[in-house]
């Protein structure tokens, strides 16, 4: 073989390539430019613009209209410090309480160890939805219904998380921890000086899942609040498609800025966001 | 098995039950007891808000007997099933093709990725509006124009009993597919490169290298993407709750929908919980089917 055609027609099929990744891209990054496109623009344009490709294009009359309307038609910033709130106590909390029992289960010796992993294994096949209607009765029984804790506390602990970190513990050595001990550490001080920062890979794992469940939950924040009081983002899109005409500039304009502090969380952490991702499989 | 004699002295049971107690808390209140309580109640007449004139009262299997019987019962299920049947292959080959077409080493795959992956960060009710609105019914909607520049005639998707589960199951696709690639491209990079390297030595066609190599050693991750997805199919509500409310005609009525209506909007708990034993059942079912199938084929 002889070296310059090949790369010739090797730039050329590269070249080919990056056509279409671009296309498949397209279709993936496509609706989304549309969302923030449409939404400075006028309902009747984005109507108009609807059969052709001008519906990508910002161009025409564009303006912060439609997101004037959403500040004067709802308590924008109250529904997304509910659900930022909200989400971020469930992130913090709960990857550090799912943890905390991942380490009991998977490295300390105690009596009724193996009936509590039997147990989490088994609660793992419950889907919640499957018990979710009934959870929402035990929280009427506790007083907690239109609170922010009930948004919060049932959602803390995980099977699968707990699973996790219990799975990710026991892979860890057991002389590390007997170490500590001797050094005079206890176990639950060896837990936070030791153990929770060699978990980082983990914990950013089941931080980032747990922030994207959260977020975008819809089914436990309409079963549980009564009120606008803590109405949640996904709540507020929920009302405002089922409004009797579809003012499709203003939910466009929410959906950009439901979507916007998210991208931004993703682009700052992607490298962990993808390689969490990325090793779920492995592991499962 | 005791390794410590001194294990109560020492302060490690202790320890352990201080920190396990918050998850076991939480679980035992919130998952457990429920879980019980839909086992018990399904076999009752229990009322989300109790009736004077209905005290609760057993009732044997007939919140069983309505869940196998009642046409809109079953066909919540079967629309379940059959979003199922479209979501999971078309998310898991769909993703797998993603995942072989990005797992080169050149320049700007990294962004690449990233673009793929970016409907995955978007909140499903925000994706459920943008697809609702792609997926205008009117001859001038935004796929119905792009259907028709190539000759396809416009459909009316979600307000067509016999579309809107495609409809809904395109949307979910969408945005499952990204995650699903770099979980099976993590797989993919844990095949050593010998393996190719080999197979090219042997003169093995590209397909041949993908069937025989690619396919057999990505086992584990397919396995548990195929099983993840089976469940969260499984649990379809947020897209039809937005959209179509179970609608057109129940066409997309899901089982998580109708155990939503009939437990929360209709008052009707225990047959609510009748129908979350037989979902749990057969969420049970389907991961233990799976998982044999997954031990079976490692032997």
């Amino acid at each position: 073989m002889n070296s310059s055609p090949l790369s010739a027609r090797k730039r050329i099929s590269l070249s080919l390539m990056y056509v279409l990744y671009a296309l498949v891209g397209v279709v993936f990054a496509g609706p989304l430019l549309y969302l923030f496109v449409a939404s400075f623009k006028p309902d009747l344009q984005i109507v108009a613009d609807m059969s052709s490709i001008k519906g990508f294009i910002p161009y025409g009359d564009l303006s912060f209209q439609n997101y004037k309307n959403i500040f004067a038609k709802m308590d924008f910033f109250k529904y997304f410090m509910n659900s930022t709130i909200s989400t971020l106590l469930v992130v913090l909390f709960g990857t550090i309480i799912n943890a905390m029992i991942g380490y009991a289960l998977g490295l300390l010796d105690f009596r009724g160890k193996n009936l509590i992993v039997a147990a989490i294994i088994g609660l793992m096949i419950i889907p919640s939805e499957a018990v979710i209607i009934n959870r929402m009765l035990v929280a009427a029984d506790l007083h907690m219904l239109n609170t922010m804790s009930v948004l919060v506390i049932p959602a803390l602990a995980y099977p699968a998380y707990v699973f996790l970190f219990y799975n990710h513990f026991k892979g860890m050595p057991k002389e590390l921890l007997q170490a500590a001990i001797i050094d005079g550490s206890g176990y639950v001080r060896s837990f936070w000086s030791i153990m929770l920062p060699l978990s980082k890979p983990v914990m950013a794992t089941v931080a980032i899942m747990t922030f994207i469940r959260r977020w975008g939950d819809l089914i436990w924040p309409t079963l549980v609040t009564r009120d606008d009081t803590y109405r949640t983002l996904p709540q507020a899109m929920k009302s405002l498609y089922s409004d009797a005409y579809v003012y499709w500039g203003e939910i466009f304009a929410f959906g950009s800025m439901v979507t916007i502090p998210t991208l931004i969380i993703f682009l700052i952490f992607q490298k962990q966001f993808i390689q969490s991702v990325a090793s779920s499989g492995v592991k499962g | 098995m005791k390794k410590n004699p001194n294990r109560i002295a020492d302060g490690q049971t202790s320890a352990a039950w201080l920190l396990s107690a918050p998850s076991l808390l939480i679980i035992i209140v919130f998952m457990l007891i429920p879980f019980v309580m839909a086992i018990v109640y399904s076999f009752t007449n229990k009322m989300l808000v109790a009736n004077p004139n209905n005290p609760l009262r057993f009732v044997g299997f007939n919140n069983y007997l309505k869940v196998f019987t009642n046409d809109t019962s079953l066909q919540a299920f079967g629309n379940t099933a059959f979003f199922a049947l479209l979501f999971v292959p078309f998310t898991v080959a769909l993703s797998l093709l993603l995942a072989v077409f990005v797992n080169k080493a050149i320049k700007g795959i990294g962004f690449i990725r990233l673009i793929y992956f970016s409907p995955q960060v978007v909140s499903m009710t925000v994706v459920a509006v943008i697809w609702a609105f792609i997926f205008s019914p009117s001859e001038d909607g935004l796929l119905n124009s792009i259907l028709a520049s190539f000759g396809i005639e416009g459909k009316l998707w979600l307000k067509d009993p016999d579309m809107a589960m495609y409809g809904i199951a395109i949307m979910s696709i969408w945005q499952a597919i990204g995650m699903q690639m770099i979980i099976i491209l993590g797989g993919l990079q844990y095949i050593p490169e010998e393996i190719y390297e080999a197979a090219k030595v042997d003169g093995a066609k590209k397909w041949q290298v993908f069937m025989k190599i690619t396919i057999p050693m990505l086992k584990n991750t397919l396995n548990f993407v195929i099983i993840t997805n089976t469940i969260a199919a499984l649990k379809l509500f947020t897209q039809v709750y937005m959209l179509t409310d179970g609608g057109p005609q129940n066409s997309t009525n899901t089982v998580v929908l109708f155990m939503y209506n009939i437990g929360f909007s209709r008052n009707q708990i225990g047959y609510s919980s009748a129908m979350a034993v037989v979902f749990f059942v057969i969420v049970l079912i389907i991961s233990l089917i799976q998982n044999k199938v997954i031990t079976k084929g490692d032997k």
